[in-house]
């Protein structure tokens, strides 16, 4: 089912949790909504739920307008952060308990919640009760609950923060395999960039209650819409480095840096501008091939490669090198610079530049 | 200025405010009809003269059904009776209770049977063992004047003899209420951290020292929450003289209790405006004890 | 060595406060079986010579203790279901629906807790007899279907419930009335049985108000009904004891079996508010 939200805004009092949000869903997409906690991404999730009604704005599922639908009747699934599994009933009375509702025949139910249950492989636990189940497994009946009716939209609230890392990690790919198995629509909410990352076919990133960038994953990553989407994504972070722009050239107030830039359309001088270099952008290079040579001045070790920490003038910059160069503390590194993962925003208002 | 629609910040009000009505149509029914009402009515009684049972006419507003009650010897004896079981049963529950469940707390083997047998009084029918206690405290034949007879002491009238007829209330409900005093008692003490015992020992204390200076004082504000409770159910003393004294108050009609004297003024003397003068200044008594009882708890409540 | 000789005194104290607790009850029991002879002899007889139910079927043909231990019975049921439902509706409403100032009432309500029912007795006895309920059955559940405190204990539980249980219910298209009786009852069964336990001893030993609004044997229930016996049969202790020992024995064994549920309930209405 497609989804659409338009100018959607959601206000608490006097504050403002979701402004003027416009996105749309394709049919059978996953996509993440990303940001920072409180940023408003559970909200717009419980607006889309019907739990919440919505101050202004309009919600279209395949362009019917459901903005004041009561949540029963939109046809959603959602799950929760703590999954609510009701603790009286077993997995296969939590699984059949939307179909009851729906007075769906029993034997049609049960049918349903086994082979449902199959596609989460929880069918082996059909008669124990939630305490007496792992997180990952709870997880999975609470996702076999929201699917089992069938919905057109999935919406999922910060599933996996419930869970520790490893079961995380294989979490986030049962619900991907899960996801393309029924292609159903699906909102993904969470503040973690990787989990994001790794199984969102787009991710909407939000900030303050404003939609930042609404992109394919890689496209966040190479192409950040502005300043606060090159610092939210990648890990280690990008090197944000603050300066002026002079005569062609990024420099650092004090004067001890600067690089030359081609920007598409020119900038005037003295404008104050923020650097951001990806880590992996910064390349040890031979000698020869050079931009500039910088001192060493710590590092960290990280599996197969080290981060380096490099002086670019006054300012610290990180940047991978591989291990086998052997540097020490003091040691000045010649690097070269990639074209990829070097931007140019303004200072004062975030935008893109380069 | 923009227009801008207020919109509600709580999650939506599935059918509202008419369906909470009606969950709560039941319960509030009841209580309008059965606390409420006649709350404010009792209150309103009180002030009416000669308020006739019959077709609900009175005479005027007045003071008057408070200044026969106040003076009524029957009524002063009825508070004077009251307040001596309250200073009695009060304070001995308490200390008795206090040392039985310090005992239980300690989780001795069988603390289950134990409890069974020190609770079983506050679940049965106080009719029916008051008239036990009313056997056990014949003069004649009784298991405890014989038992005294051991010790030299010579048959006691218990119910007959007016000197001894409240002694012999006050024991039965010390003995009625003390498992309600020990299941309070109890579960303070389970409140306080195993921790201060713990240090205390490792500190060298003693059990006696441990129980006056570590459990007395952490339970102090259990205790006197307790007293408080167990002051105003004291207050309200009367079913506890039926089976001892086959209905009357007392040998000698010297045991009239405030709440007996609603029900004397009410069911024998039709004196409708009387018992509800009775009933607000038992009211006033169990108030200003609910107040100190109040201010308490928020006192205790700010101070952790 | 210390701690052995500590224990055997706590057991000692412990025990001999038992046997007080328990004796009244043990001599209503042995005197029940007792005869006549046997029960009034002094110095006073232990055990009976022979246990023989003599006492328990003349005390039954004196008096309609079949019938009042029926109505204590209907009396005890009607009381636990209606209140149990009024009292799990209201709860809900204040737990879970919206409706103006819901603090407020409830902080009246709990205010309204401190008022003894002996002082509303002269009203309600009044609307009682207005409603021709004076002497009928149903006179003697009505004025306690509305528990504010039960209300109190079960809102409680209802409170730690998660929201998302409910919004999860809402979307699966549960009503509220669906959502209360399929999730939150079942999740509130331990809250609910100490509340039925309660209100069933409650209602079982109820003397006082019995003994303002009903007057002939068809309405007694046992506890005055028991008190009644004693002007026919004052002068036969064994028959009196049979009797009060029908009228103990079911809320003792209920009391066994029950023990935990009845405990922390009456722990938590002490030290309420």
């Amino acid at each position: 089912m497609k989804v659409r939200l338009e100018q959607l805004t959601k206000c608490f009092g006097n504050v403002t949790a979701v402004r003027d949000f416009t996105a749309t869903l394709e049919d059978g997409e996953l996509v993440c909504l990303l940001g920072p906690s409180g940023c408003g991404k559970s909200t717009i999730l419980n607006m889309l739920s019907g739990i919440l009604p919505v101050t202004q704005g309009n919600i279209y599922f395949d362009d019917v307008e459901v903005t004041r639908v009561p949540p029963d009747k939109r046809g959603v699934g959602l799950v929760f952060q703590n999954y609510a599994l009701y603790p009286h009933m077993t997995v296969r009375q939590n699984i059949c308990f939307p179909l009851e509702i729906q007075k769906v025949p029993k034997a049609e139910r049960l049918r349903r919640a086994q082979e449902i249950a199959k596609l989460v492989h929880v069918d082996a636990l059909m008669d124990r009760r939630p305490v007496e189940l792992s997180g990952g497994q709870q997880q999975r009946v609470a996702i076999a609950r929201a699917l089992v009716k069938r919905p057109r939209l999935l919406l999922l609230d910060e599933p996996l923060s419930n869970l520790d890392a490893r079961l995380r990690l294989e979490m986030r790919e049962e619900i991907r395999r899960i996801q393309q198995q029924t292609g159903v629509t699906t909102i993904f909410v969470t503040h973690d960039q990787e989990e994001a990352m790794s199984i969102s076919d787009r991710i909407i990133l939000m900030r303050e209650g404003v939609l930042q960038q609404n992109d394919l994953p890689q496209a966040l990553y190479n192409e950040p819409a502005n300043c606060f989407v090159a610092d939210f994504l990648g890990n280690p972070p990008i090197n944000r480095i603050e300066g002026v722009w002079r005569d062609g050239s990024f420099c650092l107030k004090d004067g001890s840096f600067s690089l030359k830039l081609t920007p598409d359309s020119p900038i005037e001088n003295g404008r104050s501008v923020i650097l951001s270099i990806r880590p992996e952008s910064i390349l040890a290079a031979q000698p020869q091939d050079a931009v500039f040579s910088c001192p060493v001045s710590r590092f960290y070790a990280m599996g197969k490669e080290e981060i380096a920490y490099l002086r670019f003038g006054s300012v610290e910059v990180r940047a991978f090198v591989p291990a086998e160069l052997d540097l020490k503390e003091g040691d000045r590194l010649p690097v070269s610079l990639r074209g990829r993962g070097i931007f140019l925003f303004d200072a004062q208002t975030g935008g893109r530049l380069i | 200025m923009k227009d801008k629609p207020q919109a509600p910040d709580q999650p939506r009000r599935f059918r509202a405010i008419g369906e909470a009505y009606l969950y709560l149509a039941p319960f509030l029914l009841g209580l309008a009809i059965f606390t409420l009402y006649p709350v404010i009515r009792v209150f309103l009684m009180s002030f009416q003269s000669d308020y006739n049972y019959l077709n609900g006419t009175y005479a005027g507003w007045s003071l008057e059904n408070y200044q026969n009650v106040l003076t009524d010897p029957k009524f002063t004896q009825a508070i004077r009776n009251t307040l001596l079981y309250v200073l009695a049963v009060v304070p001995i529950s308490t200390i008795l209770a206090v040392v039985i469940a310090w005992l239980l707390n300690r989780r001795l083997h069988g603390s289950a049977i134990f409890q069974t047998a020190y609770f079983k009084p506050m679940v049965t029918s106080i009719t029916a063992v008051g008239l036990a206690w009313r056997l056990m405290y014949n003069q004649q034949y009784g298991i405890l004047n014989y038992v005294l007879s051991v010790f030299g002491v010579s048959k006691i009238g218990w119910l007959t003899d007016p000197k001894w007829s409240l002694p012999a209330l006050v024991i039965f409900g010390i003995w009625n209420i003390l498992p309600f005093t020990i299941i309070l008692l109890l579960s303070g003490l389970q409140n306080i951290n195993e921790l201060y015992y713990t240090a205390a020992r490792v500190d060298g204390a003693k059990e006696g020292r441990i129980f006056r200076r570590i459990t007395v004082p952490l339970l102090a504000p259990t205790i006197f929450l307790v007293c408080i409770v167990n002051t105003i159910s004291s207050f309200k003393v009367f079913s506890e003289l039926y089976p001892l004294f086959k209905g009357d108050p007392g040998p000698v009609y010297n045991l009239y209790t405030v709440v007996y004297y609603i029900r004397y003024m009410m069911m024998e003397k039709r004196e409708y405006g009387y018992a509800a003068a009775a009933a607000v200044v038992l009211f006033l008594f169990i108030f200003v004890f609910t107040m100190i009882q109040l201010f308490v708890k928020k006192k205790l409540r700010n101070r952790s | 060595m210390r701690r052995k000789f500590a224990n055997s005194i706590a057991y000692l104290v412990l025990i001999c406060g038992a046997v007080m607790m328990v004796f009244p009850f043990l001599w209503m029991f042995l005197c029940a079986f007792k005869t006549h002879y046997e029960v009034t002899q002094y110095p006073p007889q232990f055990l009976p010579e022979q246990f023989s139910f003599e006492n328990f079927k003349k005390a039954f043909s004196m008096a309609p203790f079949l019938k009042y231990f029926v109505n204590s019975l209907v009396v005890m049921a009607a009381s636990v279901i209606c209140t149990t439902i009024t009292t799990i509706l209201g709860a809900f409403a204040f737990s879970r629906l919206r409706f103006p100032g819901p603090e407020v009432v409830f902080s009246v309500l709990l205010r309204l807790m401190m008022i003894p029912f002996e002082m509303l007795i002269i009203t309600n006895y009044t609307t009682i007899v207005d409603m021709g309920l004076y002497n009928r059955l149903p006179a003697l559940v009505l004025p306690f279907v509305s528990s504010i405190f039960y209300t109190y204990i079960l809102k409680g539980f209802f409170d730690t419930v998660p929201e998302s249980l409910y919004y999860s219910a809402r979307i699966d298209g549960a009503s509220n009335w669906r959502y209360l009786w399929r999730i939150m009852v079942p999740l509130a069964r331990p809250s609910l049985v100490t509340i039925i336990l309660l209100n069933a001893l409650s209602s079982w030993n109820s003397f006082m108000w019995p003994l303002y609004i009903t007057s002939d044997a068809a309405s007694r229930t046992l506890p005055y009904g028991l008190q009644v016996f004693t002007t026919e049969a004052g002068s036969s202790p064994e028959l009196l004891m049979a009797a009060s020992t029908v009228v103990v024995v079911p809320m003792i064994i209920l009391f066994i079996f029950a023990r935990k549920f009845i405990v922390t309930g009456v722990a938590r209405g002490g030290l309420k508010g």
